[in-house]
């Protein structure tokens, strides 16, 4: 089975300032389909690999200056996708596995990560600026690596990513490929007869279904949430090795034509709101302030039951 | 005749309320260990003794009588307030041990700003005292990465730093005063004054016991005005760690007091700054701080001591101080931290030591090949230098290694334990010091005596002196 994970290198938002959010609030994203993606790097621009791949102040939050990391919900994609690669090589069938990234160069260090991890293929798409509202041109530059280069029987991501989180890019790949899409994975397992068991998250409880490939696979919020780590040996393995880049014209994409019929165009990005009311519960001990509770908030609970 | 754990529960009970006598076990099966068995802890896997009770003591006066109650019956008994300790100090090495939790005296008792001290009971958390003297426009300058979580009673009592510390100092440039009570039930007051020339500096026998002398139940801090407005961040890369010791030198010993200034190698930038660090890099970096002339000349003298480096290439502040603000850790991130090492057993650890200027590097670079060539399963062997002074400086070795083919309860002993005595062997080697801010614990007692060497004989003669009946906190700073 040939396995490709996709995966997105995104800024740590967790790390940005409020201030940074609020700084943004004033600020117009320029206009046009596909922000972030025509972007260059601004005239202040930071130094360093990093530079130009988010957006700089004038475009919105500024999110230059934060380290990056891997989405999170990629993370679970790629630890599913080598747990289901470890399954098929322990019961002795073949499991090619890649991986593939879009973006800037921050995706190298997570792509040389992968290698050493066992991943055969490591890839990453080149364009100038994160596609982090560009689901269109994303989806057709992973179904054109996954259909056209790398030839791939299964695709495994995220079924969101940041900060968008629209949720539409694994469907959309699906759609070009022509291959069905199950969404909300949260574990995957390998069966005798080549066809895989696949776990979903539903609204009314798991489904366990039975999966032919070739098929697409959205990983939500699997139990699996991070990534195995590659000792230094592992590292040292593949030392040499580079991912391979490719520029979207070598996938037979047209990137700035499909970010020209890019759909819906961000207005603007704010700060989630994350203060929380408190109540301080007075009391001189313990069991004052826990009859103070229930007297206030849980015999009323309690009561309505 | 020892007590039996019934009979030291009873005896508890008669001294404080019966409420503040914890004894319900998953409670005092989570108080045997602290952070130095973290995987045990993640993985509810424990073999140390459980302890018979965790006492809340909520004044002094109570203190008093606990202590004297362990003493008279040889109790053995951990002190603790804000259970953050990471090197084995709050372990109950031995069974029925006493946990003595001073996280309920947790009043601030005074903020003189006028003389510029503020004095607290032992449970405040270092955040609250913050917090509210930033309130003044002070600070307490004392900023380890567990502010949000630690106490003030335990910080002085592990001999804590902070992040600041090239310019505040340590706990012990900042505590000028304290109460603490020993075995027995002797109260000390050690009074607030700005220096002191009476015979020894008694202070020190207090600060940085890690409750193996006694039980610390007030201190009086300093406090410092607080200009946050004139921090200025400095941040460079460069492509050895000898040239990064160098700059760092340099600007101690021209003289200048930056709050920040640090020096990582490429596995530990690896960890925080490689979007704009390659992976062989090192970063530099500095705060200036304080009043705004003193903050400009800081950043000013940093940055003319740098351009003599051409080796090293600046980077843009925002960089630094966008890292700089997500520094600390809060319980999200210790909850985070520890799915992620359930999830991966991959574990994180730290051992931080300190030596002159002429072998720091040597230390490092040594400590750092024999890890990778001996130490099976290592992820990430990185470090960084984080504190310095005029004769030399710290290296705060940072690892991670895969627990392989064991249970949590074999990490320490083939992974950290192994590495910890590493780290040790080349610091003791080149006359450095095996513990520069952590703590003893009883992670790195086993070297106490080759730490000390002759002056061993001081350390012994307080620990027979003040607790002859070794009911403090057995196993830590000195081995059992």
């Amino acid at each position: 089975m040939r396995i490709l994970a996709y995966f997105k290198v995104t800024p740590d938002y967790e790390a940005l300032r409020e201030s940074e959010w609020s700084a943004a609030a004033g600020r117009v994203p320029s206009s046009g389909g596909g922000e972030g993606t025509s972007r260059g790097p601004s005239a202040d621009g930071g130094a360093g690999p990093g530079r130009g791949e988010h957006a700089g102040p004038a475009d919105g939050v500024d999110t230059r200056y934060v380290r990056r990391i891997l989405d999170c919900f990629d993370e679970s994609a790629l630890e599913i996708a080598l747990r289901l690669s470890d399954a098929l090589v322990g019961r002795g069938r073949a499991a090619g596995l890649g991986a593939l990234s879009i973006g800037a160069p921050g995706a190298e260090p997570h792509l040389k990560t992968l290698l050493a991890l066992g991943f055969e293929r490591a890839a990453r798409v080149h364009t100038e600026a994160a596609l982090d509202f560009a689901p269109a041109a994303t989806a057709a530059l992973i179904a054109a690596y996954a259909g056209r280069i790398d030839r791939s029987d299964l695709l495994v991501l995220g079924a969101r990513s940041s900060p968008g989180g629209g949720g539409t890019v694994p469907f959309r790949v699906a759609e070009q490929l022509g291959w069905p899409c199950l969404t909300q994975v949260t574990e995957v397992e390998p069966l005798a007869d080549g066809r895989l068991r696949v776990t979903l998250m539903g609204d009314d409880g798991l489904q366990r279904l039975t999966a032919r490939t070739p098929c697409v696979l959205a990983v939500g919020n699997a139990v699996v949430s991070h990534l195995r780590v590659p000792t230094l040996t592992d590292r040292l393995a593949v030392r040499d090795r580079q991912p391979d880049v490719l520029e979207p014209a070598d996938l037979g994409v047209d990137l700035a034509d499909v970010l020209r019929r890019e759909g819906p165009s961000l207005a603007a990005l704010e700060g989630i709101d994350r203060h929380r009311e408190g109540v301080l519960i007075a009391g001189d001990t313990p069991r004052a302030k826990a009859q103070a509770l229930f007297d206030a908030r849980l015999k009323s609970l309690l009561e309505e039951l | 005749m020892p007590l039996s754990r019934e009979a030291i529960v009873e005896g508890l009970r008669r001294i404080v309320e019966p409420g503040d006598v914890v004894t319900d076990e998953q409670i005092l099966v989570e108080s045997s260990v602290d952070n130095f068995r973290k995987l045990q802890n993640i993985f509810n896997v424990h073999t140390m003794p459980v302890p018979a009770a965790v006492v809340m003591a909520r004044s002094t006066e109570k203190v008093v009588e606990l202590l004297r109650f362990a003493d008279e019956h040889g109790v053995n008994v951990i002190p603790r307030t804000g259970a953050t300790a990471t090197e084995g100090g709050l372990e109950s090495a031995v069974a029925d041990s006493v946990i003595i939790d001073g996280s309920a005296m947790n009043e601030i008792v005074s903020i003189d700003a006028y003389n510029m001290q503020a004095t607290c009971q032992c449970g405040v958390p270092l955040q609250v005292l913050e917090d509210r003297v930033r309130e003044l426009g002070l600070t307490t300058g004392h900023s380890p990465q567990s502010k949000p979580v630690a106490h003030m009673g335990g910080l002085v009592a592990t001999r804590s730093i902070g992040q600041f510390s090239t310019l505040y100092g340590g706990i012990e440039d900042m505590v000028v005063g304290l109460e603490a009570v020993f075995p027995g039930g002797q109260v000390t007051r050690i009074k607030n004054v700005p220096r002191r020339a009476a015979g020894p500096d008694i202070r020190h026998v207090v600060i940085g016991n890690e409750g193996a002398l006694c039980f610390i139940t007030e201190v009086t801090v300093k406090l410092f005005p607080y200009f946050p407005e004139n921090n200025t961040f400095l941040g460079w890369t460069l492509k050895d760690m000898a040239t990064g010791f160098a700059v760092l030198r340099d600007v101690m010993v021209n003289g200048y007091k930056p709050s920040v200034a640090r020096v990582y190698d490429p596995g530990d930038a690896g960890l925080h700054f490689s979007h704009f660090a390659a992976e062989d890099d090192c970063v530099l970096l500095f705060m200036a701080e304080g009043a705004a002339g003193i903050a400009k000349a800081t950043a000013e003298g940093i940055q003319a001591i740098v351009d003599k480096h051409p080796e090293c290439t600046q980077v843009p502040s925002e960089y630094i101080e966008t890292w700089f603000n997500d520094l600390c850790w809060d319980a999200s991130k210790i909850t985070a931290e520890d799915e992620r090492i359930r999830q991966t057993r991959n574990v994180n650890r730290t051992t931080e030591i300190s030596a002159d200027w002429s072998s720091i590097n040597d230390i490092y670079q040594a400590a750092r090949a024999r890890i990778i060539a001996e130490i099976p399963d290592i992820t990430m062997m990185g470090g960084h230098s984080s504190h310095s002074y005029i004769n030399g400086t710290n290296m705060y070795f940072n690892y991670f290694f895969n627990v392989v083919d064991v249970g949590p309860e074999e990490e320490t002993s083939k992974y950290y334990l192994p590495i910890i005595g590493i780290i040790c062997e080349e610091t003791l080697k080149r006359g450095g010091s095996i513990v520069h801010h952590h703590g003893m614990g009883k992670a790195r007692a086993p070297w106490v005596k080759d730490e000390y060497g002759s002056s061993y004989y001081v350390l012994e003669t307080l620990k027979h002196a003040f607790d002859p009946n070794g009911i403090m906190n057995k196993g830590t700073i000195i081995p059992l």
